[in-house]
């Protein structure tokens, strides 16, 4: 049982990660990003990939924050000319093109059967400790994002953000470039997505084209929108209170008489559901955002 | 100051700017006048940077800014307020009139994660001034509210308050007194006239013709996408153009009673 809520607790601070990537997109600019899980596949593929030929791992993580900054800069560009929907489009199109290249360059990516044996950290640990030496290494790096999440939106970098999201025009007039706005939140963000992709590699040892299905991305929206859009600290508990309720219903073949082939597929109803919940009846998340009070102090 | 030459701008077959020329000299506060559709808001938006005109040109300073994104207009020092002055729900008045603030320090996202201390010390200046300005715009028991939530008139305000944050050499306004009370209106045609006290050139689009009359030094009639007249707000009622497309028939005793610019404004029946 403690083995089980390890895990879960690391793979929920990894999620976490995505969730304050993606909270700094949607909630602080106003962008729909449907496309996150692309920028996790340049992290964990720049991993897999690197690893594969015998790169160091700080090497591979490396590239993977360095391509997935110049990716999101690209990305962010599009917005330029793309309203905030045809953006969001774009961004789903563009995570899956991403997906079918994994899927089909095999020399690269060992195509669909995807990289095995990367190499995991603390591995002269025992199971245990090694979990929970990940949960530490996790919990520092979601801390991490944290804060450099709340130093960003804190000042008149958020502020801007914020105008972007709601009132662009305004933010335009007040000598606010729109455009670079949305260009530098997705370069700062999209390498958090890649970090925790690289990690998550790490940890399971293995990436393949099948942890690129947009599910992931829409599992990361889900954690958002339970936690509250827009505030940074709702997110991370998103991301805790989601994954242990789709890790807990892994067991849902067991308590129920359920054939085990569609326990998989309920899983994803349950996520759904949640979604569809807090969206209805309580769409500002279980901490939703709240006005900024600043003072002469702050 | 900010010069117009034969600004031409299309919507599909229609013209919504037929070749507008205009001057306005540093220090003056002209007001732009016109009917429904006569391309007054079109012309802010080319003036400030947020069309592109398809021919002719705008000059501000000696250079011309009508290629520009409006964000690097503003940075020039001339900034604009919007007929419909939205403001953000989830930002309250205080965070609105900073983001109206030139915070170097605060903008660079580098900066805001390693130099927190400076971005501080940089905000704590703005806050005050903020807050000034607030007290004067009478917002400022609402500092902490959501910007979003206050009225119409109140959201004009603070669109002109944000705007000021920035000290722009000259401003662009969008009906400012449209949905303020009679009260604030002329507290508001004070403000702009200390405004301009201070150094500030102002382009105004207005309705309200008693304050153009008592605040304006010059108008420009705008109809069709055409300027039609361009005279001291005193005139407007003695010229026939004016009257037909814009202001309506005028009885003649109540133009010629008219002799300054702060003499009572034309009676308008429509």
């Amino acid at each position: 049982m403690l083995d089980f809520l390890l895990g879960v607790a690391v793979v929920a601070a990894i999620y976490g990660i995505l969730a304050i990537s993606l909270n700094l997109q949607a909630g602080a600019t106003g962008l729909l990003n449907f496309g996150l899980v692309g920028f996790f596949g340049i992290g964990a593929y720049a991993t897999g990939i690197s690893t594969m030929h015998g790169a160091p791992w700080p090497l591979g993580m490396a590239i993977g924050l360095v391509l997935a900054a110049a990716a999101g800069a690209a990305v962010g560009r599009l917005g330029r000319t793309l309203a905030a929907e045809y953006w969001a489009i774009a961004t789903l199109a563009l995570a899956e093109l991403l997906r079918l290249v994994a899927l089909n360059t095999d020399s690269l990516t060992r195509g669909p059967q995807g990289i095995s044996a990367v190499p995991g950290f603390f591995s002269g640990l025992g199971p245990q400790s090694r979990d929970l030496a990940w949960l530490g290494l996790a919990a520092l790096v979601l801390a991490l994002c944290w804060w450099v999440s709340q130093r960003v939106t804190g000042a008149q970098f958020g502020r801007v953000l914020r105008l972007v999201r709601e009132q662009p025009d305004l933010a335009a007039s007040l000598g606010h470039d729109v455009v670079g706005a949305k260009v530098r939140v997705m370069a700062i963000s999209a390498p958090m997505a890649a970090l925790a992709g690289s990690l998550y590699t790490h940890y399971i040892s293995f990436i393949g084209p099948g942890q690129l299905e947009p599910f992931a991305t829409f599992l990361v929206w889900t954690m958002v929108v339970v936690g509250g859009l827009g505030n940074a600290f709702g997110v991370i508990a998103g991301a805790a209170i989601v994954q242990l309720l789709f890790d807990v219903t892994r067991f849902i073949d067991d308590v129920f008489d359920i054939p085990s082939e569609n326990a998989g597929g309920l899983r994803i109803l349950v996520v759904g559901a949640a979604l569809l919940g807090f969206l209805y009846f309580r769409s500002g998340g279980l901490v939703p955002e709240r006005l900024r009070r600043i003072d002469a102090r702050s | 100051m900010l010069a117009a030459e034969g600004v031409r701008k299309h919507f599909g077959g229609l013209a919504a700017l037929d070749g507008v020329s205009l001057e306005i000299r540093e220090g003056e506060i002209v007001a732009l006048v016109g009917p429904n559709g006569s391309g007054k808001s079109t012309l802010l938006n080319v003036l400030s940077g947020f069309l592109e005109p398809d021919g002719g040109s705008v000059t501000y300073e000696g250079r011309p800014i009508h290629r520009l994104e409006p964000w690097d207009v503003s940075q020039l020092g001339l900034r604009r307020t919007f007929q419909l002055a939205a403001q953000p729900t989830r930002m309250s008045l205080l965070e609105v009139m900073l983001a109206g603030a030139r915070l170097p320090e605060g903008s660079s996202a580098w900066r805001s994660v390693f130099r927190a201390r400076r971005v501080r010390a940089e905000q704590r200046a703005a806050v005050e001034r903020a807050r000034g300005l607030l007290e004067e715009l009478s917002l400022l028991p609402l500092e902490h509210h959501a910007a979003g939530m206050l009225s119409g008139g109140q959201q004009k305000l603070l669109s002109l308050g944000a705007a000021l944050m920035g000290d722009p050499r000259m401003l662009l306004l969008d009906e400012p007194t449209a949905g303020v009370n009679p009260t604030l209106r002329r507290t508001l045609a004070e403000r702009l006239r200390t405004i301009r006290a201070r150094g500030t050139t102002l382009l105004i689009v207005e309705h309200d013709m008693n304050f153009v009359a008592e605040l304006c030094d010059r108008v420009y009639v705008l109809d069709k996408g055409r300027v039609i007249a361009e005279c001291a707000p005193s005139e407007l009622a003695e010229d026939e153009r004016v009257v037909e497309a814009y202001l309506g028939s005028v009885r003649p005793t109540a133009a010629r009673r008219a002799p300054g610019a702060t003499a009572p404004p034309p009676e308008v029946r429509t």
